[in-house]
């Protein structure tokens, strides 16, 4: 493999893909330069600014301005979305931190109503993201937002709701079958208490704890939440759990049960130590392997963002963008439930592969740019089309096709749009490549079934 | 020379003329399929029905009691028997009643019910425990455990396919319009993809999931034109979907499972104007689509489940609707039921949990009836646990 793509392919897995001047700055450059800059860049990062708090309390207010406030608060969370969107295409911003926070987002999944708590929810992943994993455990466990999804204002002493704690080892920690049902009981005691109120903020409420003793994985004490957390975070099968999900996800879903023991290991001995663990994936030679590289079916965002980051996608409609999330199956801050979106293969259906194959094309329609969309798929994407008005500046993608004949153009396009080996030249293929059109090739390019890969 | 016959003749000769090149490889047979087994079609009202007044039971005292306004009159219901009877839009499914084609479960819903119409919804599409979010749909499970069907065994007639219809290893096919589908499929740059590329691994599933649309844009395209009803189907969206599946029916089409949605149900305020047109259109569709079944013949082999995600509050709220509630009734609509009429006795509106009704049949009941004794499935395996049938199918 070329450096070039090793780093395309570090970009796909780490970011959402290189922009055309991003890959040209990043010609000559090894991998450990590339992953010294995306992990600089995400310590730069600055929190998201928060909304003006609303009244969360629903109280006293009458049907009609409680329905202008859901409508509003609809709203906001909408461009809470978009604007996450826009960041992930970003060149300006960290690729490397948006990822991880999409990761995360994506591991606690969680839905809320309310548009602060979404961001306040958004900025406990940032900071934590890329830190220790038991400080995120905490901080998600205190965060309002999922305290409401998961119930846990109602988890009172006496009247456990064990909703939470539950998930928490589940999906959260350690994974199905590593503790018992009497585990989950005394850990929802643990938590007891554990509230928000109706300023969208955590709580400790005492009296509604339970401090008596708890047995929890053949540990007995006076437990309360955070000791419940230490104690799952002791087994070795926390970290085992949460590496092979982030191996899934980073590296290969066939998993490779070996490497995840053995990133496990040092990622418990470091204290669950993130960003060490992040390093370690990125560093690996396994991690530039051929088998892992080019085979992975992008979720909607990562398609939509990558494609945004590739075509400098100026302007795009918020309905139109969210609209498009929705019919492929991955709208933003509303997972399907709290175990996350299913990915993989489960992204692709006769309709939403249809969508995907014919999005570059909706997009440079969209923009108008140079470029006729065949009349016959105008009918089908007609209306998704019409909400996408979207502007991009394309000068960066023709500089990187350069000169040369038609032929040296598209193998330069093909290289930077597809991390899956090019197909050979079919004859619509070598039409464009006579027209020496950069746009008409990228856009051929990038209806392959092969773009869906990175 | 018989339909079918004519049908595998017509449609070999045209659905060669568009096949993209890269398709070379699709099996003649599969394009002139023809069905075999029986049909179900599945109709779903989003949005969580009102199924007390659907099906209103107005010999109950309570129900008055509790809906001063929104109850509907003892003199307009439409009765059934002495207790329970039907909305005023729903005259075509009286006479369906009558002819002991139509059976009504009253009661149905799950332990712990959950009041969010996104969560309530995926509870009843992928048929977990409450307790439990899975990420297959029970349809697309029963496809898991076929062999050797096409993409299209199961169709939703929709841009979109439901959660219901995604199983681990198959789903089922989304198609709002055969010809619209044909269209998008019919592109040059489609055409010109190449004939060889990965043979395992996610971009050989991208293909062939590609192909089997192409295949199926083909043979659907053909299929809808075989036969044009001859019955008025309503002129809306519901009707169009409804008078399709009909046309693809009676055309012998390779289906076994459709799937369609009639939403707006959600009716916390003005529901009376509301429900009363959305139960307009659902009898009157259902109704074309019976009507038109009857007349080719083939309403014996077709059987209509129609659920919601959940019911609504049996109290009316203080904006001339009801809020989310929990247990409804599932309708069962076919020529060859074995229990018509009521399921089971009206709900009992005394005693209510959280001031709604308590489920008496759970929803996976139903599937149980309809995947063992209807689809000729597995219903243990689809649901992950034994439930029994109902009898009623």
């Amino acid at each position: 493999m070329s450096d070039l793509t090793e780093i395309q392919h570090l970009y796909w897995r780490a970011g959402f893909g290189l922009s055309p001047t991003e890959q040209q700055t990043r010609q000559n450059w090894t991998r450990r330069q590339a992953i010294d800059d995306l992990f600089n860049q995400a310590e730069t990062a600055k929190p998201l600014p928060e909304n003006a708090s609303p009244d969360y309390s629903g109280d006293m207010m009458s049907a009609a301005s409680a329905q202008e406030k859901r409508k509003k608060e609809q709203q906001l969370l909408v461009g809470i979305n978009y604007d996450w969107v826009k960041r992930m295409a970003n060149a300006e911003e960290s690729a490397l931190l948006e990822r991880m926070t999409f990761f995360w987002h994506d591991h606690f999944a969680c839905e809320t109503k309310f548009s602060l708590l979404a961001t306040r929810q958004l900025n406990t992943l940032r900071k934590h993201a890329l830190g220790n994993f038991k400080d995120l455990v905490l901080a998600i466990a205190r965060d309002p937002s999922m305290i409401r999804y998961l119930n846990n204002q109602q988890n009172r002493k006496l009247k456990p709701n064990e909703n939470f704690a539950r998930e928490l080892m589940e999906l959260f920690t350690i994974g199905r079958g590593r503790y018992t049902e009497s585990d989950v009981k005394e850990a929802a005691r643990a938590f007891t208490g554990w509230s928000s109120n109706k300023e969208g903020e955590y709580v400790f409420r005492i009296r509604q704890h339970d401090d008596g003793e708890k047995t929890f994985m053949g540990a007995t004490g006076n437990f309360n939440g955070e000791d419940i957390i230490d104690l799952i975070l002791k087994q070795k099968e926390t970290a085992q759990f949460i590496c092979r999900k982030i191996y899934a996800c980073f590296v290969n879903e066939q998993v490779d049960e070996v490497r995840v023991n053995s990133l496990a290991k040092d990622f418990r001995s470091s204290g669950y130590d993130i960003g060490q663990l992040m390093q370690q994936v990125f560093s690996s030679d396994w991690f530039y392997a051929p088998e892992n590289v080019g085979n992975r079916i992008k979720s909607p965002i990562e398609l939509m963002a990558g494609m945004m980051r590739q075509l400098n996608v100026t302007q795009i409609s918020p309905t139109g963008l969210i609209g498009m999330e929705r019919a492929l199956g991955q709208i933003l801050l509303k997972p399907p439930n709290v175990a996350g979106w299913p990915g993989g293969r489960a992204w692709i259906d006769n309709s939403t592969l249809l969508l995907r194959l014919n999005l570059a094309g909706a997009l440079f329609k969209a923009a108008e740019i140079n470029f006729n969309l065949a009349p016959e798929l105008e009918a089908e994407t007609k209306k998704k089309l019409k909400q996408l008005v979207a502007e991009m500046n394309l000068g960066p993608l023709t500089s990187l096709a350069g000169t040369g004949n038609g032929a040296d153009q598209y193998q330069r396009l093909a290289s930077y749009l597809l991390q899956a080996p090019t197909p050979p030249f079919g004859p619509q293929a070598q039409r464009v490549v006579f027209t020496k059109n950069p746009s008409l090739m990228a856009v051929q390019l990038m209806s392959l079934p092969e773009y869906q890969l990175c | 020379m018989k339909r079918r016959d004519f049908l595998k003749a017509s449609t070999l000769a045209s659905t060669a003329l568009f096949t993209p090149t890269f398709l070379r490889g699709f099996s003649r047979n599969q394009m002139t399929a023809s069905r075999s087994g029986k049909i179900l079609i599945v109709l779903q009202l989003s949005g969580g029905n009102d199924g007390l007044n659907t099906i209103i039971p107005f010999g109950d005292d309570i129900y008055y009691q509790k809906r001063p306004v929104l109850g509907i009159p003892a003199s307009e219901v439409l009765k059934l028997n002495e207790v329970q009877g039907l909305h005023p839009a729903m005259g075509p499914l009286r006479e369906l009643y009558n002819q002991g084609e139509l059976s009504i479960i009253n009661s149905v819903g799950y332990p712990d019910p959950n009041r969010s119409h996104f969560r309530s919804m995926d509870i009843w599409q992928t048929g977990s425990p409450a307790t439990e979010a899975w990420s297959t749909g029970w349809i697309g499970r029963h496809l898991d455990t076929l062999t050797n069907q096409p993409a299209y065994h199961a169709l939703e007639v929709d841009d979109g396919l439901s959660l219901a219809m995604k199983g681990e290893l198959r789903t089922g096919f989304a198609m709002s319009d055969a010809n619209r589908l044909r269209q998008a499929v019919n592109n040059q740059r489609f055409a010109s993809l190449p004939t060889e590329h990965a043979t395992e691994g996610n971009l050989h599933y991208l293909y062939k999931t590609l192909t089997e649309t192409t295949d199926a844009a083909g043979y659907l395209y053909e299929q809808s034109r075989v036969y044009k009803s001859k019955v008025s189907f309503p002129r809306n969206a519901f009707g169009r979907d409804l008078q399709q599946i009909a046309e693809l029916i009676t055309a012998d089409t390779a289906t076994n499972i459709y799937y369609a949605s009639l939403g707006g149900f959600d009716t916390h305020a003005g529901q009376k104007g509301r429900q009363q047109r959305l139960l307009t259109q659902y009898a009157e569709g259902v109704s074309a689509l019976v009507k038109d079944l009857k007349q080719n013949n083939l309403f014996d082999d077709v059987l209509i489940m129609t659920f919601s995600e959940f019911g609504r509050r049996l109290a009316q709220n203080g904006s001339g609707g009801t809020d989310h509630g929990t247990a409804n009734n599932v309708m069962m609509i076919g020529g060859k039921l074995k229990k018509n009429g009521f399921y089971n006795p009206s709900p009992d509106l005394s005693k209510l949990e959280n001031e709604d009704l308590i489920h008496q049949v759970d929803f996976r009941n139903c599937y149980a009836d309809v995947i063992d004794n209807w689809l000729g499935g597995d219903a243990k395996a689809v649901l992950k646990g034994k439930f029994a049938g109902l009898g009623v199918v």
